[in-house]
C-alpha cells in the first residue's frame, strides 16, 4: 500500500528534480496529430469524390517536373535540418543557427517552385472548373499554408537569443519547430505520392 | 483525457467540412455541386465523421460524472472499475467507425451498412456495462438520498430509454422507417439531455459547494429534479409515437387533423415544466450564494481528492503535493499531506510536480503559464483571419495573420518572469 509514500519519503525534496523540457515537443506531437487527421480527411475526399467520378484523375494528370524538384528540395532541407538539429544537441550552436538559415531558404525555393508549378497548371485546371480543380488546389493550398507557417516558426527560432539549457520556455525551440517541419515534409511526400505520381503512373505506366 | 483524444481527430473533419463549404459559397468552387462534378455526400460524410465522435466527447464524461457520484453517495467504490474505464475507452474508439449509422437512407453497399450496423450496436454493450455497474454499486452500497444522488439514478433511467431508442435506430430496417421523423428527436433528447444534462445538475449539486464554498439546498434540488425529470418526460417521450406516427422533424408546422395535436400539446406542457425545474436550480443556485450553509471541507463525506482542500480550494491546491495510494485518497488510512521535512513544497513560482506515466513517480517540475491576454487576442486576430476569407477582405486577412504570428512571437518569447525556477 505504502510502496509509493516511501519512494517519496527516502528521495530528495522534489525541488532538486530536472526542469520539465519535453512538454513542447508532446504539444507539437498534438498539432501534427491533428493537422495529419485534416489532410487524412482531405485525401478522403479526394478518394470519394474519384471514386464516385473516375474520369478525372486518369484523363488530366497533373505535370510532374516541378513536383520532382520540389520533392528534393523539401528532402534536402530535412535532413539538413536534422543535421543542425544534431549540432544543437551537442552544443555547436553557430552550426545550428546556419543549418536553420539554409532550411529557410530551401522552404522559400519550395514556394517559388510551387508558385511555377500554380502558374503552369493554372492554364488548363482552375479551382473553378471541377470538383477536381477545387480539391487539387485546396490540398496543396492547404499545404503551402503549412509550409509558410513552418518557414515563420524557423525563423522565429533563427531569431532566439539561445538554443542551450535554459530555464526559461521555450524549452526546446530547435527540436520542436524541426518536428513540425519534418512532418510538414511527410506531408508533401504524401502529396506527391496521391496528387501527381500516381495519377501519372496510371495513364503512362 | 480520452475526449481530448477523440477531439484532436475528429474535429479537422469538420474543418475540412466547414472550408469546402465555404469555399463553394463563396468562392465558386465545386467540392459539394453535382453540377461541378461534386458530390453534397461527401458534406454528410465529413460532418458526420466528426458529429458522431462529438457525441462521445459531450456523453463520456457526463458517464464520468455518473461514476464518480453514484459511488460516493453509495457509500462504496464502483463495482467493476477495470470494466467501467475499459468500456469507456472502446466507447471512444469505437465511436469513431459509426458515422455512416446516421447516413443509412443514402444509399450506400450493404457491406457497408452491415459494418456500420453492427459498430452502433457494439456501443450499446460498452454502455451497458457502465449501467450495471451503476445499478450493481447502489444495489451493493448503501445509498444516501441527496440531489446529486437523484441527479444520477434519474439520468441513469434516461440513458437506458435514449439508449435503447439508439439500438432501434441502429437496426437498418427500422432506421428506414423512423429516419427523419420525431422519433429520432426523442432519441437525442434522451440522450443529450437525460444522459448528459442530468449528469451535469448531478455535478452541480455535488461540486458546487466545492467551488463556491455554500451548500446548495437540498430540499429545493429534490423538487427542482422531480419537476424536471416528469417536464423532460412528458415533452420528450411522446416524440416517440410522433415519430412512429411519420411526424417529420425539421418542420416546424404540420397540417391539421393528422392527429398530432393533442400529443404535441402535451410536449409543449413538458417542455415548459422541463424549464421551471431548471428555474428552480438556478433559483437555488442564487439563494445558495447569498445565503447558503457553509461547506466546509468535505460535506459529502466523498473520497476525491478535490475533497481534501478548503471550500473553495486555493488557487495553488494543496501546499504539500499529496501523494495517492488508493482510489479513494480520503476513505483509506493514508494521509495524503502528510511530508514532515518540506520535501514536497514547490513555492518558488508557478510550478508542478511531473510523475512518471506507469508508477507515478516523481519525475520532474514543470512551470505552468504565467498569466497573459496574448492567447485571447491571439484567438481574435486569428477570427479575424478567417472572417476576412469569408468576406473577401484579402488584405485585412494578411493584417490578421501577420498580428497572430507577432502575438505568438511575443507569447512565446523567453522573457525573465516567466514561470523561472
Amino acid at each position: 500500500m505504502s510502496s509509493f509514500a516511501n519512494t517519496v519519503a527516502d528521495s530528495t525534496a522534489v525541488q532538486t528534480l530536472p526542469v520539465e523540457d519535453r512538454r513542447g515537443i508532446y504539444a507539437m506531437w498534438c498539432v501534427i496529430a491533428t493537422e495529419a487527421s485534416l489532410f487524412l480527411c482531405l485525401f478522403g475526399a479526394y478518394f470519394y469524390l474519384g471514386n464516385t467520378k473516375e474520369r478525372w484523375t486518369i484523363d488530366r494528370p497533373p505535370e510532374l517536373h516541378y513536383a520532382w524538384m520540389m520533392l528534393v528540395v523539401l528532402l534536402v532541407s530535412a535532413f539538413l535540418l536534422r543535421w543542425g538539429e544534431k549540432q544543437v544537441n551537442q552544443a555547436r550552436f553557430s552550426a545550428g543557427r546556419l543549418a536553420l538559415l539554409l532550411t529557410i531558404l530551401l522552404g522559400l525555393g519550395f514556394l517559388a517552385l510551387q508558385y511555377f508549378d500554380y502558374a503552369s497548371h493554372l492554364k488548363t485546371l482552375t479551382p473553378y472548373s471541377d470538383s477536381y480543380g477545387s480539391l487539387f488546389y485546396a490540398i496543396s493550398g492547404f499545404h503551402v499554408a503549412h509550409i509558410v507557417v513552418g518557414i515563420l516558426l524557423l525563423a522565429y527560432t533563427w531569431f532566439l537569443p539561445q538554443y542551450g539549457p535554459t530555464t526559461l520556455s521555450p524549452y526546446r525551440p530547435y527540436q520542436t519547430v524541426a518536428l513540425y517541419w519534418y512532418f510538414v515534409n511527410a506531408l508533401w511526400i504524401c502529396i506527391f505520392l496521391i496528387l501527381y505520381l500516381i495519377p501519372n503512373l496510371l495513364v503512362y505506366g | 483525457m480520452l475526449r481530448r483524444v477523440v477531439i484532436l481527430f475528429a474535429l479537422p473533419s469538420l474543418t475540412a467540412a466547414c472550408v469546402f463549404l465555404e469555399l463553394d459559397r463563396r468562392w465558386g468552387t465545386h467540392f459539394f455541386s453535382v453540377i461541378g462534378g461534386g458530390d453534397p455526400v461527401l458534406w454528410q460524410q465529413l460532418f458526420w465523421f466528426f458529429g458522431h465522435p462529438w457525441v462521445y466527447v459531450i456523453f463520456l464524461p457526463a458517464t464520468g460524472m455518473i461514476s464518480l457520484i453514484v459511488p460516493v453517495f453509495s457509500r462504496r467504490p464502483i463495482v467493476g472499475y477495470p470494466y467501467v474505464a475499459i468500456s469507456t475507452i472502446l466507447t471512444g474508439l469505437v465511436g469513431f467507425s459509426v458515422w455512416l449509422h446516421h447516413m443509412f437512407t443514402v444509399g450506400m453497399s450493404d457491406m457497408a451498412m452491415s459494418f456500420f450496423s453492427a459498430g452502433s450496436m457494439m456501443i450499446s454493450i460498452f454502455t451497458i456495462v457502465q449501467v450495471f455497474a451503476w445499478v450493481a454499486t447502489v444495489w451493493k452500497g448503501r445509498p444516501v438520498p441527496t440531489a446529486a444522488m437523484y441527479y444520477a439514478l434519474g439520468s441513469i433511467a434516461l440513458l437506458v430509454i435514449g439508449g435503447l431508442s439508439g439500438v432501434f435506430t441502429g437496426v437498418i430496417p427500422v432506421d428506414w422507417q423512423v429516419h427523419n421523423t420525431y422519433y429520432v428527436v426523442a432519441h437525442i433528447h434522451y440522450v443529450l439531455i437525460g444522459a448528459n444534462l442530468f449528469p451535469v445538475f448531478a455535478g452541480f449539486y455535488y461540486w458546487l459547494p466545492k467551488m463556491t464554498g455554500r451548500m446548495l439546498n437540498e430540499t429545493l434540488g429534490k423538487w427542482s429534479f422531480w419537476v424536471m425529470f416528469i417536464g423532460f418526460n412528458a415533452g420528450f417521450f411522446p416524440m416517440h409515437i410522433l415519430g412512429l406516427e411519420g411526424m417529420p422533424r425539421r418542420i416546424y408546422t404540420y397540417e391539421a387533423g393528422l392527429g398530432f395535436q393533442s400529443t404535441n400539446m402535451l410536449v409543449t406542457v413538458g417542455a415548459f415544466t422541463l424549464g421551471v425545474g431548471i428555474l428552480l436550480s438556478i433559483i437555488n443556485l442564487l439563494i445558495s450564494l447569498k445565503s447558503g450553509k457553509l461547506a466546509g471541507k468535505n460535506p459529502w463525506n466523498s473520497d476525491g481528492l478535490e475533497w481534501g482542500t478548503d471550500s473553495p480550494p486555493e488557487p495553488y491546491g494543496t501546499v504539500h503535493i499529496p501523494t495517492v495510494v488508493t482510489r479513494h485518497p480520503l476513505w483509506d488510512e493514508h494521509d495524503e499531506e502528510a511530508d514532515p521535512d518540506n520535501d514536497r513544497v514547490l513555492d518558488q513560482a508557478r510550478l508542478t510536480l511531473t510523475t512518471t506515466w506507469l508508477d507515478a513517480e516523481p519525475a520532474s517540475i514543470a512551470t505552468m503559464p504565467e498569466e497573459t491576454l496574448a492567447p485571447l487576442l491571439m484567438s481574435v486576430t486569428m477570427f479575424a483571419f478567417f472572417a476576412a476569407f469569408v468576406f473577401h477582405l484579402l488584405w485585412l486577412g494578411l493584417a490578421a495573420f501577420v498580428a497572430t504570428f507577432a502575438l505568438g512571437c511575443y507569447w512565446m518569447w523567453p522573457r525573465p518572469g516567466k514561470g523561472t525556477l
